[in-house]
C-alpha cells in the first residue's frame, strides 16, 4: 500500500472514561461521568443520538443498558478518539482489558495465580506461576478485534502481549523444576527459555493464527519487560520468532523505557519483525538527543521501519507541531531514509487525562504534516 | 559451628494488608484501621518466624516502602524522587535525591523499625539497613560529594545510627548490599566501601553484624567483601557458584541465600545442606547463617510463607551432621 511519508499510529491503551468505568458497573453515572459522555460524544460521535439506549444510560440506568454495551462504547469512542485526529493506523485503546498480563494469562492453562507483589509504594500487580505444560484454552482477542475490524475507518493495529513479558511477570515453576539439581544461573536461563519459547508456541502463536485468519494485518508485540535483563535480550527474540513462525502479517515491537545499546544486537534476531517501535520522547532534550539511539541501528545495519515515539506520554505538557515535526526530521536525518519512519506516542497514553491525549495526538499529526511537506518540498527542489 | 537461619529482606504484605492499603489510598479506610491491621500483620510475621525457628526476628518490615524511604524521607538533604527500576526486577523504589551532604535525623529510624519484634526483646530483633555502598549508588547524587566520599560519609552515619540502636538493645544488624555483587567496587571506591565499614564496624561493638549481597555473582566482588569487617558475609546461591569463591586460611561468617525469591519452585532441602556442607569445607565458617537469597517481597505472602519453611528444614539435617549446633 503507498502511503505519504510519516504516516501516524496509535501504540497502546488510553485511560478509560469515567462513564466506561460506572456503566461497566451498573451505576448510575454522576455528574461528572454524564458530562464527561456527552462532551465526547458531541466531538467524536461515537454513539448515534437516535439510540435509545443512549437516553437510558444518560438517564441513570446502566444496568439496563448492559455491561456488553458499554464496552462496545467504551471501545467506539477509543476507535474515533484515534481517528479524529487522523492517525492511519488505530485501535480501541484496549477498552476490553483490564491491562495486558492478567487476561492473556487467563487464556492459558499451565498457570495459577499466587497473590499480589508490590510494584512499589501502595501499588500491586497480580502474578501467577507457569505450574504445569502451557496450553491455550482458546485464542483471544477474536471479538475484539472482530469489533474493531467492522467498525474502524482508518486500518487497524491489534496489540498483544508478547510472549517474553509474559513469562518475565509470572513464576517459572514447571520448566525451572524439570532442571535437574540446584537451580542456578544457568538452569534458570534454560527454563526460562524453554518457558518463554512454549507460551509463544503453544499459546501467542495460535491466537495470532486465529487473528490473521480473521483479517487481521498489523500486529503489535508488547515486550515492555525487554530491558529487564539485558543479558535475555536473545530470549526476547527466541520468543518472538517462535510466537511468529510461519505467519504472514505485518509484525512490530514495543518496547519502552529500557536501556536499548544493551538490547542490540541480539534483539535484532526477531527475524519477522517489521517495525521497531520504541519510546523516545520521555528521554528527549532540546538539542533531540533521546533519538541519538537510532544511531545504533546504522550501525547494526538494520534498516527496518521504525515506530517513533514523538509524545512524552508522563507528561501533561502537550507537544506543539513543531516539537513534533523537529523530532521526526531528527530522525530522518539519522536514519538516512524518511520512509522508515511511523510516527506514534512514546506508549499508551492511558497515564494522562483524555483531554490531555487527544491534544497531544492532535499536535502529533499536525507536526507529521508538517515534516511531511518539509520533506516532500526538499525532494522536489532536488 | 553454630547455624542461624532468618529472613534476610522484607517479607511480603499479606492479601488483607494489600487489599487494605489499597483501600486506604481510595479513601475507602482510615489510617487507624490500616495501621491496626499492620499492628496484627507485623505480629503474624513474627509468629511465623519464631514457629519456625529463625533467631533473629524481623517483623517482614511491611512498612517500609522501600529499603531507602525512612532514610530519604527522614535524614537531612534528602528528597524522595521518581520511581524507578530495583535492579533486574519488575518491582520498584522511588530513588532517594540528595541534594546536600546528608545529615541524619537521631530516632527517626529507630521509631520505624518493626514493634513486635523489638516487643520479644531487642536482643532477638534483627535490623535491616542499607549497606552504605548501595545506598550512596542506588540515590541521585546532586550533593556535589564525589562517590566515594558519600560512602564514606554515609558508612559515619549509619554508624552513628548503629550506635543508637545498640544503645536500645538491639545485637544483630545487617547491611543491604546487592550492589556490591552487581556491579563490584573497584580501586577507590572499593577502598571507601572498606573504610565505611570500618566505621561502621566501630559502632557495631561486637555485635552481630551481616553483609548480604544478592541479585548478582559475588565471586567477582569476593576480594573486596572479604575485606569488611562483619561477622557474615551473605551471598545469594542462584547467582553464585561456592566453588567460584577462592579460599581463604582467615575463618568468617557465611551466609547462604537459599530459598530464591525469583520462583515459587520450592527448593530441595537436601540441596541445600549439600550446598551448606560444601561450604562449611571450603570456609569452616564458625557461624553458618541460613537465609532467603533476595527478598521474599518479590513473592505474594502464601508462596514466600511456604517456601521459607525450607530454612528449618535445612537447618534440622545439618545441625543432625553437625552435632546438634544452633
Amino acid at each position: 500500500m503507498s502511503r505519504p511519508v510519516f504516516p501516524t499510529q496509535e501504540i497502546g491503551s488510553l485511560a478509560k472514561p469515567r462513564w466506561q468505568i460506572m456503566g461497566q458497573r451498573g451505576e448510575p453515572l454522576d455528574e461528572r461521568a454524564k458530562d464527561e459522555f456527552v462532551r465526547w460524544n458531541t466531538e467524536l460521535h461515537f454513539v448515534g443520538d437516535g439510540d435509545p439506549k443512549r437516553e437510558s444510560f444518560l438517564s441513570g440506568h446502566s444496568a439496563k443498558v448492559g455491561a456488553a454495551t458499554v464496552r462496545d462504547w467504551g471501545a467506539l469512542f477509543a476507535l474515533r478518539f484515534f481517528e479524529e485526529p487522523g492517525l492511519d493506523r488505530v485501535y480501541d485503546g484496549e477498552a476490553r482489558r483490564i491491562e495486558m498480563y492478567e487476561y492473556p494469562i487467563r487464556q492459558m492453562r499451565g498457570f495459577q495465580f499466587q497473590g499480589h507483589v508490590r510494584s512499589f509504594d501502595n501499588k500491586y500487580y497480580l502474578k501467577a506461576a507457569g505450574t504445569g505444560e502451557v496450553r491455550l484454552e482458546s485464542p483471544y482477542h477474536v471479538e475484539e478485534f472482530d469489533f474493531v475490524k467492522a467498525h474502524a475507518k482508518a486500518e487497524p493495529k491489534l496489540p498483544v502481549t508478547g510472549p517474553y513479558t509474559l513469562a518475565d511477570w509470572s513464576y517459572n515453576e514447571y520448566y525451572l523444576g524439570r532442571q535437574k539439581g540446584w537451580k542456578g544461573r544457568k538452569e534458570r536461563r534454560n527454563a526460562q527459555k524453554e518457558f518463554v519459547v512454549e507460551i509463544a508456541r503453544k499459546a501467542i502463536r495460535p491466537t495470532l493464527a486465529a487473528l490473521i485468519a480473521k483479517g487481521c494485518k498489523v500486529i503489535q508485540v508488547d515486550e515492555p519487560a525487554a530491558g529487564t535483563h539485558p543479558d535475555e535480550a536473545d530470549l526476547v527474540a527466541e520468543g518472538f520468532n517462535a510466537a511468529t513462525e510461519g505467519l504472514d502479517a505485518e509484525f512490530s515491537m514495543h518496547i519502552c523505557f529500557s536501556d536499548y545499546r544493551s538490547l542490540f544486537p541480539a534483539l535484532l534476531e526477531a527475524k519477522r519483525c517489521r517495525q521497531w517501535a520504541w519510546e523516545f520522547a520521555n528521554r528527549d532534550t532540546p538539542d533531540r538527543d533521546g533519538y541519538e539511539i537510532l544511531k545504533m541501528f546504522k550501525e547494526y545495519g538494520d534498516t527496518r521501519d521504525i515506530g517513533l515515539g514523538v509524545l512524552d506520554v508522563h507528561r501533561d505538557d502537550v507537544e506543539s507541531p513543531e516539537v513534533v515535526a523537529d523530532r521526526i526530521r531528527r530522525a530522518a536525518k539519522i536514519l538516512g531514509d524518511p520512509s522508515r519512519i511511523w510516527v506514534n506516542p512514546d506508549c499508551g497514553l492511558r497515564t494522562r487525562s483524555l483531554s490531555i491525549a487527544h491534544q497531544k495526538l492532535k499536535n502529533m499529526v499536525a507536526g507529521a504534516k508538517l515534516a511531511r511537506a518539509d520533506q516532500l518540498g526538499r525532494e522536489a527542489a532536488a | 559451628m553454630i547455624i542461624r537461619t532468618s529472613l534476610t529482606g522484607p517479607f511480603p504484605r499479606s492479601e488483607a494488608l494489600v487489599g487494605a492499603t489499597r483501600d486506604f489510598d481510595r479513601g475507602r479506610t482510615n489510617a487507624e484501621a490500616l495501621e491496626e491491621l499492620y499492628d496484627r500483620t507485623e505480629r503474624e510475621v513474627v509468629q511465623l518466624e519464631e514457629r519456625l525457628g529463625l533467631d533473629p526476628v524481623t517483623g517482614g518490615f511491611l512498612r517500609w516502602a522501600d529499603l531507602f524511604r525512612p532514610f530519604a524521607e527522614t535524614w537531612a538533604g534528602f528528597t524522595v524522587g521518581p520511581v524507578t527500576r530495583w535492579f533486574e526486577t519488575n518491582t520498584f523504589y522511588r530513588q532517594p535525591i540528595l541534594h546536600a551532604p546528608p545529615e541524619r535525623t537521631a530516632g527517626a529510624i529507630a521509631a520505624r523499625l518493626p514493634k513486635p519484634a523489638f516487643e520479644l526483646g531487642a536482643k532477638k530483633a534483627h535490623v535491616l539497613l542499607p549497606g552504605p555502598y548501595t545506598f550512596a549508588g542506588m540515590l541521585d547524587n546532586r550533593s556535589g560529594e564525589t562517590e566515594e566520599a558519600l560512602v564514606h560519609r554515609l558508612g559515619r552515619l549509619l554508624a552513628e545510627e548503629v550506635k543508637e540502636l545498640r544503645s536500645l538493645g538491639y545485637t544483630t544488624f545487617q547491611f543491604q548490599e546487592p550492589l556490591l555483587v552487581v556491579h563490584p567496587p573497584k580501586g577507590a571506591k572499593a577502598e571507601s566501601v572498606v573504610a565505611a565499614y570500618k566505621s561502621l564496624a566501630q559502632a557495631l561493638d561486637h555485635a552481630t553484624s551481616i553483609v548480604w549481597t544478592y541479585f548478582g555473582d559475588a565471586a567477582p566482588a569476593w576480594p573486596t567483601l572479604w575485606r569488611l569487617p562483619v561477622s557474615v558475609l551473605g551471598f545469594d546461591l542462584a547467582e553464585t557458584q561456592l566453588d567460584s569463591l577462592p579460599k581463604s586460611p582467615e575463618r568468617r561468617g557465611i551466609g547462604l541465600g537459599c530459598i530464591d525469591p525469583r520462583t515459587t519452585l520450592v527448593e530441595d532441602p537436601s540441596e541445600v545442606v549439600r550446598i551448606a556442607r560444601a561450604a562449611v569445607e571450603r570456609f569452616r565458617p564458625p557461624l553458618l547463617w541460613l537465609g532467603p537469597g533476595g527478598p521474599l517481597d518479590l513473592l505474594p505472602w502464601e508462596p514466600a510463607t511456604r517456601k521459607l519453611h525450607l530454612l528449618p528444614a535445612a537447618r534440622q539435617l545439618l545441625a543432625q551432621s553437625n552435632g546438634g549446633g544452633r
